[in-house]
């Protein structure tokens, strides 16, 4: 598990970037890389742990249900008030549907 | 600032008609009218809001209401909602944001009678141990105003450390709560995953996120806590389950109680002051007939490694949601593409992209397994370990901080060292444990320290007896000597 541990290169951030809809200037990526090298180095950490420490898989806790009963989602209207552009109580995009590319 | 009443003070006096909400709401504008231009713990201080709320108070008082809050102002870090107010993180992406109403920690605190007097600053999307994270300002430590007040929840440590309210509210995902509060020399707690609702509190890591209190002593902090604690049906990961009596527990002493000190926290690389506060914390537990030993949790250690990438992960799914279309400023209408990758590049800080990015990274196909779910697995792994720990101790003590308060801009470039700073607060958060910052003691230059007390999950009465026995008897001054002065 540890011989082939990825490097954070700056074409590996341009790829999480990409993923994470976030735009990473040319000249800011080998900067990223540093950081998040250094950082990713550190947690490898993790990989140090043996596989026998883990034994069998823990229960996971039960998730809390609550009645599944209809009520007003009152705020909805608030909330959307918040988007940037709207037109008939909708939030506006550019159009997807259409457009070209 | 000693004279600044305290939470149930306060309360105690608006209730008997001797002071009204008006009068303390006024009392707690002008401090912060007079004083925050150095600290700059507020964000807006909504001081029309809170007089009309104050009022309304005054009525129900006057009306026979008995209320556990009456006339208390409190500051609410800018991450949950209050109605008629804005919620913006400190962050540019979230700038003008309206909540549709109070969060349910707001909700309850207003029919409890407490009134808000202000958005606090904090890192953004409470990301960050400095409060230097926030898109508005730096938030300055009001025991030195060269240094951080540490973070995330700075503003709201800030604005209790300086006197301008008795109590304020944060959100602790790795010690937002207790870090601040042990660098201002106030009391921080963190209830148990579960406790507290976190409707309305906008999300960093879900499986982490509480909201908790930050006060001067450690019964406000119970206060404050029994009046938010509770199953709420809007938020399914809280418990159905009696809060106790947080208040009634603070009497209780710790003769006969078990202690454990962390042995992890110990040893050659422990802050000599940090190490010597740590000691005089381990006398007062004796001397107050606590049966005081040593006890291992050994994935401590790791610690800051699984919470980076648990953290960072969660962060990433959680802020996808602001994308320019239904939140704040958009950057671009060029194509959907363009929306969302602008308004989201320009909408967020460094530190939140720097998050985002190593999240992503963790979660990415490829990454997923040797980072997320192997961290996942040791996050068990450490919860397993506090699970042994506390079947041989009730409370288990440490350090809040590795050091004092830093001095602004000293850890900015270097986001690793920076996130080192939550090491002994980052294990309780990971394994849902209720956990409290007490303030134990200053350095040789003045800097508060802080002790930090960690019950087993719902353990919070034996966390509130354990850290009210250490206040009583650590050696703490009344008020910060240059803002007193």
């Amino acid at each position: 598990m540890t011989s082939e541990r990825p490097v954070v290169t700056p074409a590996v951030v341009l790829e999480v970037a990409e993923l994470a809809r976030l735009h990473v200037p040319e000249d800011e990526l080998s900067r990223w890389a540093g950081q998040l090298s250094r950082i990713v180095g550190y947690i490898d950490q993790l990989a140090a742990i043996p596989e026998q420490a883990f034994g069998g898989s823990p229960a996971a806790p039960a998730t809390p249900v609550r009645p599944d009963v209809p009520r007003p989602g009152d705020g909805d209207r608030a909330l959307a008030a918040n988007a940037p552009r709207r037109l008939h109580g909708y939030g506006v995009v550019p159009r997807v549907v259409g457009a070209g590319s | 600032m000693s004279a600044v009443p305290g939470v149930i003070e306060t309360a105690a006096a608006v209730s008997s008609g001797r002071r009204t909400a008006v009068a303390e709401v006024e009392a707690a504008l002008a401090r912060i009218a007079e004083g925050d231009g150095r600290f700059g713990a507020f964000l807006e201080v909504t001081g029309d809001l809170a007089l009309e709320e104050a009022r309304a108070v005054d009525a129900r008082v006057a009306a026979g209401e008995r209320l556990p809050l009456a006339g208390v102002a409190v500051a609410m870090k800018d991450n949950m909602w209050v109605a008629g107010r804005r919620t913006t993180c400190a962050s540019r992406i979230l700038e003008g944001f309206q909540p549709p109403g109070d969060s349910t920690v707001a909700a309850r605190l207003r029919r409890a009678g407490a009134v808000f007097v202000g958005r606090a600053n904090m890192d953004e999307f409470a990301m960050g141990s400095s409060t230097e994270n926030s898109a508005s300002h730096v938030t300055r430590n009001p025991w030195d105003v060269s240094r951080v007040p540490g973070g995330s929840s700075g503003g709201s440590a800030a604005a209790v450390a300086a006197g301008f309210v008795a109590g304020a509210f944060g959100s602790d995902t790795g010690g937002s709560i207790r870090q601040p509060a042990a660098c201002c020399g106030v009391v921080g707690f963190k209830p148990t995953y579960g406790r507290v609702s976190r409707y309305g509190l906008v999300a960093f890591a879900s499986s982490l996120d509480q909201i908790g209190p930050l006060t001067r002593s450690v019964g406000d902090a119970a206060r404050l806590y029994r009046v938010v604690a509770g199953f709420d049906p809007l938020d399914s990961t809280t418990v159905d389950r009696e809060t106790g009596d947080p208040e009634g527990a603070l009497g209780r002493g710790v003769a006969g109680m078990r202690i454990g000190f962390l042995e992890e926290a110990e040893g050659e690389g422990l802050d000599p002051e940090v190490a010597a506060n740590l000691e005089a914390a381990r006398r007062i537990f004796r001397d107050a007939g606590a049966e005081v030993t040593r006890v291992s949790v050994p994935r401590t250690t790791v610690a800051i490694a699984i919470y980076y990438v648990v953290a960072s992960a969660e962060a990433s799914s959680n802020l996808a949601r602001f994308d320019g279309v239904r939140y704040g400023p958009r950057a671009s209408d060029a194509d959907l593409r363009a929306l969302y990758v602008e308004s989201r590049t320009r909408g967020f800080g460094p530190e939140v992209k720097r998050r985002i990015l190593l999240g992503t990274f963790a979660l990415a196909s490829g990454y997923y397994e040797a980072y997320y779910g192997r961290a996942m697995r040791v996050r068990h792994l450490l919860s397993d370990d506090f699970d042994r720990a506390f079947a041989r101790t009730d409370a288990i003590v440490c350090p809040s901080i590795p050091a004092p308060a830093f001095r602004v801009g000293e850890k900015t470039d270097d986001p690793l060292t920076m996130y080192l700073s939550d090491v002994f607060t980052v294990p309780a958060s990971l394994a849902g444990l209720p956990a409290i910052s007490v303030p134990s003691g200053l350095t040789a230059s003045g800097l508060p320290l802080g002790i930090q007390v960690l019950g087993p999950r719902f353990g919070e009465e034996t966390v509130f007896a354990a850290a009210r026995a250490l206040e009583a008897a650590a050696d703490f001054p009344d008020a910060i000597p240059a803002v007193a002065g």
